[in-house]
């Protein structure tokens, strides 16, 4: 019995509990084995002993039963308490590693951080646009958006908005809905006087609350009877957040009175806290979309009423399935029910086109806009970085498990001496991914930091309107930190766990751990070339959005957006005659001609990136002037071209000498002559305008085209005529300013408020903040894939450095003897240098060839520039290579100068 | 106070205050209990090996493997702390018990 | 064989409804309980959910017997007698209990 401490050790690694049976049948085995020799020694018999033996005994099989079930409860017990206790010592372990050097660790974790705050910022990012559901939608899973397609000059188009009529239709005629919703967001003045500001209000149809059964933090909801066609009630249920801001929370809101748009509306109610509706953001408030209709729409006589045209498109529609009914029956429903409603809009409206030729089809996407077929470029760009973001999270994670790879090289030893103690191989790489769970934690609580930081200014710029909450409140956030965290955690401890499963054990006992770390590092190299590799393509992609963004703000707009500024007025139910409008704006025109700082300014019809005006055109000797393009009508005073900045290349500019009962005139864009008269002298060309029975407009002039609707691909087909000789479209005038607009817009605002009658007023916005969108895109594109390429180039040479110092410092001893031998300096720092640069050679071809692949989706976002531009994919290789060198030249430079005898001894 | 308590306590306490000398195989706790009882007390060996294992699994005992007087591979079982604690409170319980049934054996 | 020795050491319940009979006379179920805790100094407590199905057992075996009776409130309730099989089956479990105390007396020797 003494001895047993000797043994302990040996046997601790109980193999005989692990076999229950076998250890209870050796343990009796033994028993009966000293019994029978006892009763031998005895003087009994061989029979006699077995027999006494058993008696003495009792139930041996009963027995046996009894304690193998005991043993295996108990081992069971015995597993799980040695990996908890196994886990925590491990953490321990591994956070003591950590400590003892807090370089590695503060590296890993920046670095990690950064992989996983790109990813949650995406994230955060994303998530409202395609993934979460509204808050407090009863049933997310059976409510779609509502969708209808025609088909236009064979392609297909879906619209943005639907009549009143087509909601009636299709909420009447369909069978596989539970509540069909029509809502329209719009921008409302609310409040009176100096008070008053304009804010979105949404008008939604009753049955929105059957899709949102929400309880109201005060008040009432509006009822089916106070949103009936044509005139509903003048009622709003506020939201919270205007509540709170603009009511002071205050309990006694109810039936006090809010002058919204050109109506006096009674608060009925105010809407819990979280309840946004259909958008990204909360509304100021919610009323009924009948009274919505009133307050936006003049009465224009039958069948041009809001609830009785097809033309008027305004509603967007999104409906909750019935239980059980699937989306591709509801979809089939909602086709038929389609149909039928062009029968009756083209009943109404004949000469429209036959329906067959439309080839109308229904589609029900989900419940977030952009996830239906009207994505914004936003959430492209959006879903772009989403993949960026991934692309540097696996650089990390290459980069992480390469220092981790490397740290356990060099506990090799360590680890083999451990492994023919007996430490179990699975022991080991829970000791090792547990280090690695730590560090991704560490990363991630770094990561989130960034993404509550980073991720306010990301989605400033790409999603300006959506409502931002908190990075650490969001569960869904956090869950997908978390979530990227294991991700993380997993690829940074793979490289080291497939080392420890490889190793060899008395190989790495023999040898001094030089050699085999020579050896090894090969699983390090192919991380290296990995990242070298996906910064490449980081780099290709950021050079290639760069020149886009370069060549997009090259494009020259035909007009000096910076020193404009579009004055638009709302006449908010001050009752203005046609004249009256146009003598208002003749005034603002003039008023704001007087004021201190303004160059010029001018009426117009059309403004870019905003609104256009379009009229049908007839050209003598041409067959259909519409067939060459969409021409867009600009009407304005004498002083617009000096007030755009757009240039006269031919002819003769217009002014306010070109009125009623002189020459009819025209000024047309370059686009638009060489669209209609390829090779002739426009000027002096006839053009009628809204008929072919009018008389002729002669061109006078000539003018250099102008970016309207798109950055990118504008056909610029635009015409311009004196506002006195055709009198449309008053909304508002240009005022061209000295200094930047941005600086003026406010104060010209102010300036010309007073002229103007009742409850109508004004906004001013500068035309560049029009534009700014259009931007947008590609200013984000190239600013994320700068930032992320320049962190993985940083990331990847830091790599490449310590690999190099790395492979350097294991073959100390051979360089030496290379040294001693006579090798000069240059030789060495070729060795070196020259395995680097296949390292990179190796990385700079598999990035391009990755960026080539990635070309064919990459291209529709870019500007002019092509995905496989020679310039842009050799410059990036260069820089990769240059970068190589300079990463790995001082290691080399290290190496030539070894002094061969201390490398030599240092053995 | 149910009956079979008493049974399992009183061969717990039996087991306990045998491997109070030091880890000591089944075979040889057998030995202890027949020679220190004599014939007042026949435990029937499987009883005991069953107890052996419950109190292993319940951790008053701790078992390891290791080598007998003879060179065989034997399986030891020695007190735990915790097993100490269980002897005493043990050994107190049956006390009290034994000197209640006394009382009622001796009322007449 | 083997079976016989376990009841020796089955528990004491037995031995103290028997003994309690064999003292005390025919005696109710609650009287038996009521004996074992006062002469017990309160130390022991019999159940009644383990004490009626011994005293059935025992009836089966033949130890004790039953008859219905008036309690002194007046009440009725069954009686318990012992048989002379039981006067015999108390004196081998006094005798076993006697044997199993002096048993684990010499192991509690050892200090």
């Amino acid at each position: 019995m003494t001895m047993l401490p000797r043994f302990r050790r040996l046997f601790r690694i109980d193999r005989g509990a692990v076999d229950v049976p076998v250890a209870v049948a050796d343990e009796l085995q033994f028993h009966f084995d000293m019994t029978i020799d006892e009763l031998l020694a005895a003087g009994k018999s061989r029979e006699e002993a077995t027999r006494e033996a058993h008696r003495r005994f009792g139930d041996l099989e009963q027995t046996r039963l009894g304690l193998q079930h005991i043993g295996r409860v108990r081992v069971t017990r015995e597993r799980r308490a040695q990996w908890w206790s196994g886990m925590s010592q491990d953490l321990r372990y591994a956070l003591r590693g950590l400590r003892l050097s807090p370089g590695f660790t503060i590296g890993v974790m920046l670095t990690l951080g950064l992989g996983i705050g790109a990813n949650a910022t995406m994230f955060s990012i994303i998530d409202p646009l395609l993934f979460r559901a509204p808050s407090h939608l009863a049933h997310p899973d059976l409510v779609n958006r509502v969708h209808l397609a025609t088909q236009y000059q064979g392609k297909e188009f879906f619209r943005a908005n639907y009549s009143y009529r087509t909601f009636l239709d299709l909420s009447r005629d369909t069978h596989s809905f539970a509540d069909f919703v029509g809502y329209w967001p719009r921008n409302l003045a609310v409040g009176d006087g100096t008070e008053t500001q304009e804010r979105r209000v949404t008008g939604v149809s009753a049955s929105f609350w059957q899709l949102f059964p929400v309880r109201p933090e005060l008040g009432r909801l509006f009822s089916a009877q106070e949103d009936k066609v044509p005139f509903g009630e003048n009622v709003i249920v506020v939201s919270w957040p205007y509540w709170q801001s603009q009511l002071g929370g205050r309990r006694d809101v109810l039936g006090q009175h809010l002058h919204i748009g050109k109506l006096d509306y009674t608060i009925i109610g105010v809407a819990p806290r979280d309840l946004i509706g259909l958008e990204l953001t909360h509304p100021m408030g919610f009323v009924p979309l009948t009274s919505m209709a009133t307050n936006s729409f003049e009465d224009r006589g039958a069948g041009r009423r809001y609830y009785d045209s097809y033309s008027m498109n305004w509603l967007q529609l999104v409906a909750e399935r019935k239980p059980g009914v699937s989306v591709a029956a509801a979809t089939a429903d909602l086709q038929q029910a389609m149909i039928r409603s062009l029968e009756q809009k083209s009943a109404l409206q004949p000469g429209s086109d036959p329906i067959a030729s439309l080839k109308p089809r229904a589609m029900l996407s989900p419940i977030q806009f952009e996830a239906g077929p009207n994505r914004s470029t936003a959430t492209k760009v959006g879903t772009w970085l989403v993949g960026v973001a991934l692309l540097v999270l696996v650089i990390a994670c290459a980069n992480v498990g390469n220092l981790l790879l490397a740290r356990a090289l060099r506990r090799r030893r360590e680890i083999a001496l451990r492994l023919a103690l007996g430490v179990t191989r699975g022991r080991l790489l829970a000791q090792l991914l547990t280090e690695s769970l730590l560090l991704a934690t560490l990363g991630a609580g770094f990561g989130l930091l960034l993404a509550s930081w980073g991720g306010s200014v990301v989605r400033h710029t790409l999603t300006p309107d959506a409502e931002a909450g908190g990075v650490f409140s969001d569960p869904r956030m956090l869950a997908f930190a978390a979530l990227t965290m294991l991700v993380a955690a997993l690829l940074c401890g793979v490289a080291p766990a497939v080392m420890v499963l490889r190793a060899d054990l008395a190989g790495a006992l023999k040898s001094g751990s030089r050699e085999g770390g020579y050896h090894r590092s090969r699983l390090r190299v192919g991380l290296l070339v990995v990242q070298g590799a996906l910064s490449v393509v980081l780099l290709v992609g950021a050079a290639l959005f760069v020149s886009s963004l370069r060549q997009v703000r090259a494009q020259p707009l035909g007009y000096d957006a910076d020193k404009v500024t579009y004055v638009e007025q709302n006449l908010r139910g001050t009752a203005l005659t046609d004249d009256q409008r146009y003598l208002l704006l003749d005034r603002l025109v003039q008023r704001a001609q007087e004021l201190p700082g303004v160059v010029a300014a001018s009426r117009t019809t059309s403004v870019p990136f905003y609104m256009d005006w379009g009229e049908p055109l007839f050209v003598p000797g041409i067959d259909s002037v519409s067939k060459r393009g969409d021409f867009v009508l600009q009407a304005v005073t004498g002083g617009y071209f000096r007030t755009m900045g757009t240039r006269i290349v031919q002819g003769r500019a217009l002014s306010d000498a070109d009125r009623a009962g002189t020459e009819m005139v025209m000024v047309v864009s370059q686009s638009m002559a060489r669209a209609l008269w390829p090779g002739e002298n426009p000027i002096g060309k006839c053009v009628k305008i809204a008929a072919d029975t009018l008389p002729c407009r002669g061109v006078v002039g000539v003018a250099e085209d102008i970016k309207r609707g798109s950055l990118s691909d504008d056909p610029g087909l635009m015409y311009y005529v004196p506002i006195l000789q055709y009198p449309v479209g008053a909304f508002g005038i240009f005022v061209r300013t000295s200094a930047p607009a941005t600086e003026t817009a406010d104060g010209i605002r102010r300036a010309l408020q007073a002229e103007m009658p009742g409850n109508a007023y004004l906004t001013a916005q500068p035309l560049a903040d029009l534009i700014a969108p259009e931007m947008r895109s590609w200013e984000l594109g190239a600013t994320m894939f700068t930032v992320f390429g320049g962190l993985a180039l940083l990331v990847a040479s830091i790599g490449l450095y310590s690999v190099i110092a790395y492979t350097v410092a294991q073959r100390r001893q051979e360089l030496g003897v290379r040294v001693a031998l006579g090798a000069s300096v240059r030789s060495v720092l070729q060795l070196v240098v020259g395995d680097a640069m296949r390292m990179m050679a190796i990385a700079v071809a598999l990035g391009i060839a990755g960026a080539l692949l990635a070309a064919r989706w990459v291209a529709p976002l870019l500007f002019h520039t092509s995905p496989r531009d020679p310039l842009i994919l050799g410059g990036v290789a260069a820089a990769l290579l240059l970068v190589g060198l300079a990463a790995s030249f001082a290691p080399a430079w290290r190496a030539a100068h070894i002094d061969p005898a201390t490398a030599l001894r240092s053995e | 106070m149910a009956d079979l308590d008493l049974l399992q306590g009183t061969l717990d306490l039996i087991i306990l205050k045998a491997l109070i000398w030091g880890p000591s195989h089944g075979y040889a706790v057998a030995r202890w209990v027949a020679d220190t009882t004599g014939d007042d007390l026949q435990v029937e060996e499987g009883a005991l090996y069953t107890a052996l294992h419950r109190m292993e699994k319940r951790g008053w005992i701790a078992a390891e493997w290791g080598l007998s007087e003879n060179n065989r591979k034997a399986k030891y079982y020695q007190l735990t702390s915790t097993g100490r604690n269980q002897l005493h409170t043990k050994t107190e319980m049956w006390n009290r018990y034994a000197r209640a049934v006394g009382r009622v054996l001796q009322t007449s | 064989m083997p079976r016989a020795r376990n009841d020796i050491l089955q528990g004491t319940l037995g031995l103290l409804v028997l003994q309690t009979l064999a003292t005390r006379g025919p005696l109710h179920g609650y009287a038996i309980t009521a004996h074992i805790i006062q002469a017990s100094a309160e130390l022991l407590r019999v159940e009644e959910g383990s004490l009626y199905p011994a005293l059935h057992r025992m009836e089966q075996d033949g130890w004790v017997k039953a008859e219905w009776g008036i309690t002194e409130k007046n009440r009725e309730a069954r009686f318990y007698t012992l048989t002379p099989q039981g006067h015999k089956q108390l004196a081998q479990e006094q005798e076993s209990w006697t044997r199993l105390t002096s048993g684990v007396r010499r192991v509690l020797r050892y200090a």
